[in-house]
Order: structure tokens, then C-alpha cells, then sequence
């Protein structure tokens, strides 16, 4: 029987556990690895999320685009704020995108990664700001990922900054608690947005009627394979599929939270999310959901053990 | 074996003001998923969400309710697409698609949601009528024009019953979700909505007593 303040031989209190549970999830220090993982990926996901702006960035955001930014009054909360919206010329516009791809990309490969974190942050939400209308899931949820990841210590392993700490003799970092508070926020948003998704299909009748995954296949232009002819012939594979996308939404909302299955979960998620993805039309949201996830992974790696 | 810096282990204060930071995040967190769901939501939950929490949760994109439905089936949920046509040029007779049928990825998508933004809008009187114009607008310079015909087209996918049954094919068909004339007129822009045939009433002279 453990002790706690209240004297040797009693059951610990429930305030205790809980307090204990809360220390242990958000300041037991945490090794590099998985939220260094998350950083490469999540800034892979972030610049293919930045590069698919690069072709349309003039006639949507220049001086005479789609977008001026006197029309995003209308659209934007009034917190709302683009450091693109001073973007008066078509050179300010480019020079301003370049510079939040090399900041992202610097992000990515894990170079001044305390500094490039916070400003790939600021210069991927800047973006999305300045064309609101434009945004899709995978930008949420990627936007979710930078500021996580900004929170901890995600270049300490799998970065530029590692190589040129250990060729400058510097020893290697010790696990840290702000990485756990970073793979903790991962892990509350993993477990939220999928909850959120499987309430929001639920409110539709065809997630309950089995035929939600029929009227995602028929989507002719989005749709990133076509399995219309597959569900043509077998309406059970239909229910099943469509029942399969929330059930697997739901088990990971709930199983991310209980150590004994998390194990299994995170892994089988990480390859279905992109599946999801995929048959929803939405393959960058099912990668960033992905990825989100991979933050959920046990963080075996402790100092000195 | 390597060596290693002394794990970090925050102090007692700095763990309580952690904690605290946190706890406002968490409640945060849930208010806005709350607060952006799009069934919609309570007044409190409104009154709290937009006055203590959006103000600081709006800038880092994280004011989301993260409702991704993927479909429920309806008609805005369906492909959207522009088609544009130059109405000052005799020659230009087609109509110019975006997304084009080269357009892949999230590139397209951004397109899509473009087009269905510029369609759904037109029923919220805030923002009716402004990027129809912004969007006409937009393609004056790049094409050379002051007057262009616009439209947006919505997939609607066939019912997988009618299909078995042979009353529509598996691709579905298109309706037009939107449509407006975009011109320049002595520097300004000039948009002239139009009706769908079907929505205008018939003239019918009232019988006489």
C-alpha cells in the first residue's frame, strides 16, 4: 500500500490520484524522439500544405487577386490578423511566401528549431488567415501540429541543430518535461478532433443509413479512387465501410487515453487515417491526422535509464 | 554510452502557473469546439467562447470546431467548380473551368473551396455579393478583360438506387449553384446576379372581375 500525506496505510484519496495522473501526463520528463518525428512529418505535411498556394499565390492574394483583403472584413473574426493583408505589391506577396517556405523548411529539417518552430507557426497560420475560404481540414489540424510541436523540444533529436551540437562535443539532451506537455497536447487533440468528426458525421442521416461512403466515392472530382463499382455490387461493403470510418473515429477518440491499448491503436491509426483520408477526398487530412497520432506514441526513452 | 545534459524538471511555481495555463487551454479547447460546431450553439457557450477565449485562440488558428463531416449527403456537399466566360471577346465562345481537368491536389481543392464559398455565401445577406465581384474581379487582370460571365457548378452524385435501378448514371450530374455577369464600368465593378429560370414568377395577368 503506497503512502501519501495523509500518513502510512491509507488508500490514497481520489484528489490524489488525480493530481498524480495530471503530474505524471503533463511534467514527467519525456524523451525527443516521437515529437522529432512528428516535427519532420508535420513539416513535410506543412510545406506540401504551403507549396499548394504557390501556383495560384498572385490571382488569389495580389494587388488585384480573388481575395483583397478588404473583402475578409466579412469573413474573418475581428481577432483575425495576416501579416499578408500588407502585402501591397505582386513582390511582397512572393517575397513574403518564400520567406515562410524557408522558414518551414528550416523547421523541417530541424535548424535553430527554438526560433523556426514559433516563426513556422506564425507564417503557416499568417497564410491561412489571409484566405480564409481557401482552408481545409488538413490546415486545422496542421496548424494544431506546428504550435505542439513549437511548445516542446523537437529538435533535440532527428535535426541539423543535434548534428551541430555533436560535432561541437555538447552531450545529448536529457528527456524533457515541456517535450511531454508538447506529445501531451498532441495527444488531447488526436483524441478531440476525432471525436469531433465522428459527433459531426453522426448528425448526417447517410452515417446512419450505411450510405455515407457511397456519396464520398461518387464525388467524381475529389475522390482519389473510385470504389462506385465496388459498392454497387455489394451494399454490405458500403455499410461496412461507412460504419468502419466512425467506429475507428470513435475507438481512437476513447482508446488514446488507456495505456493498455494505445500500443496497438496508435500504430493501426497511423495507417488509417491516410485509408480514411483517401476515401474521403481529403488524403492531406487523413496524413495530418496521421501524423497528430504518431505523437501518441510511448515515450520509452528516460535519462539515465 | 553518451552523455547526457540533467533532465529538466520544472519548479512548484512553475508547475502551478503550467497547470493553470493549461486548464484555461483545455476549457478553451472544448468551448471553441463547442462554440464553431456547425449545428450551431447555446448563447452561453457563445457569450463565454467570444469573449474570453476567441480573442486569443483566433490568431493561432486554433478557434476551430474541427466538425469534419466529410459528407452528410447534401446538395453543398457535393464538387464545386468555376466556369468563367469572356463575354468582351467574340472569339472566347468556351468556358474557362477551375479546377481544371489537369488541377490535382490540394491545389484543386483550395479551387473547390473557392467556388462552393462563393456559392453558399450568397445566402448570408453579410456577405452576399462580395466574392462573386471579388472573384469576376480577380480574373480581369490575368485575362485581359472588363467583362466576364461567371458560374458555379456543384456536382450532385446519383442516388446508388436509381443507378441500379437504371434511372441515372454513376457520374451524376451538375447544376448551376450560382451564377453572375462581372464587369468593369467607368472603373468600377459592376455584378449583375442572375436568377435561375425556375425561381423568376411567371407574369400572369390577373383576371378580370
Amino acid at each position: 500500500m503506497k503512502e501519501t500525506c495523509d500518513g502510512p496505510g491509507r488508500t490514497p484519496a481520489a484528489a490524489d490520484v488525480i493530481g498524480a495522473t495530471w503530474m505524471r501526463f503533463w511534467f514527467a520528463p519525456a524523451g525527443p524522439w516521437p515529437l522529432a518525428l512528428v516535427r519532420v512529418l508535420g513539416g513535410l505535411l506543412a510545406l506540401a500544405l504551403w507549396v499548394s498556394y504557390a501556383w495560384d499565390l498572385e490571382v488569389w492574394f495580389g494587388p488585384r487577386g480573388m481575395i483583397p483583403p478588404a473583402l475578409l472584413g466579412a469573413w474573418r473574426s475581428p481577432f483575425a490578423l495576416s501579416l499578408f493583408d500588407h502585402a501591397g505589391t505582386s513582390t511582397a506577396v512572393r517575397v513574403g511566401y518564400l520567406a515562410g517556405g524557408l522558414v518551414l523548411a528550416a523547421f523541417t529539417i530541424g535548424f535553430a528549431t527554438p526560433v523556426t518552430a514559433v516563426l513556422g507557426g506564425l507564417a503557416f497560420t499568417t497564410l491561412l488567415h489571409r484566405g480564409p475560404m481557401l482552408v481545409g481540414p488538413a490546415d486545422d489540424v496542421a496548424a494544431v501540429i506546428l504550435w505542439c510541436t513549437a511548445i516542446g523540444r523537437s529538435g533535440d533529436a532527428l535535426s541539423v541543430d543535434r548534428l551541430i551540437a555533436d560535432r561541437l562535443g555538447r552531450p545529448a539532451p536529457c528527456p524533457a518535461f515541456r517535450t511531454r506537455i508538447a506529445l501531451g497536447l498532441l495527444r488531447v487533440h488526436a483524441s478531440v478532433i476525432a471525436a469531433a468528426a465522428a459527433l459531426a458525421q453522426l448528425k448526417g442521416d447517410v452515417w446512419w443509413n450505411g450510405t455515407a461512403a457511397w456519396w464520398l466515392a461518387s464525388r467524381a472530382d475529389s475522390r482519389l479512387v473510385d470504389l462506385t463499382g465496388a459498392f454497387l455490387r455489394s451494399e454490405y461493403l458500403m455499410n461496412l465501410v461507412t460504419h468502419a470510418i466512425v467506429l475507428f473515429e470513435v475507438v481512437v477518440a476513447a482508446g488514446l487515453w488507456f495505456s493498455a491499448v494505445r500500443g496497438v491503436i496508435v500504430p493501426v491509426a497511423v495507417v488509417v487515417w491516410p485509408v480514411v483520408g483517401a476515401i474521403a477526398g481529403e488524403p492531406f487530412w487523413g496524413l495530418a491526422m496521421a501524423v497528430l497520432t504518431l505523437g501518441c506514441l510511448p515515450t520509452a526513452v528516460e535519462c539515465g535509464e | 554510452m553518451s552523455q547526457h545534459t540533467p533532465p529538466t524538471s520544472p519548479s512548484e511555481t512553475v508547475r502551478a502557473g503550467i497547470t493553470v495555463a493549461l486548464g484555461v487551454y483545455l476549457v478553451g479547447l472544448a468551448l471553441c469546439v463547442a462554440g464553431n460546431s456547425a449545428s450551431g450553439s447555446s448563447a452561453l457557450v457563445r457569450t463565454i467562447h467570444g469573449r474570453l477565449f476567441a480573442p486569443w485562440m483566433t490568431l493561432p488558428w486554433l478557434d476551430l470546431g474541427y466538425d469534419t463531416r466529410l459528407t452528410h449527403a447534401g446538395v453543398d456537399d457535393g464538387d464545386h467548380r468555376f466556369e468563367f466566360q469572356r463575354l468582351d471577346d467574340p472569339g472566347a465562345t468556351g468556358w474557362i473551368v477551375l479546377p481544371g481537368p489537369t488541377m490535382h491536389g490540394e491545389r484543386a481543392a483550395r479551387w473547390r473551396r473557392l467556388a462552393r464559398a462563393t456559392a453558399v455565401n450568397e445566402a448570408d445577406p453579410d456577405r452576399e455579393a462580395l466574392l462573386p465581384a471579388a472573384v469576376g474581379a480577380g480574373t480581369f487582370g490575368p485575362w485581359r478583360t472588363g467583362d466576364v460571365s461567371l458560374r458555379v457548378m456543384r456536382h450532385l452524385p446519383s442516388d446508388r438506387g436509381d443507378v441500379l435501378a437504371g434511372r441515372s448514371d454513376v457520374a451524376g450530374s451538375r447544376d448551376r449553384a450560382y451564377a453572375a455577369r462581372v464587369r468593369l464600368v467607368d472603373g468600377e465593378i459592376q455584378l449583375i446576379a442572375s436568377t435561375p429560370r425556375d425561381e423568376l414568377a411567371p407574369l400572369v395577368p390577373e383576371p378580370k372581375p
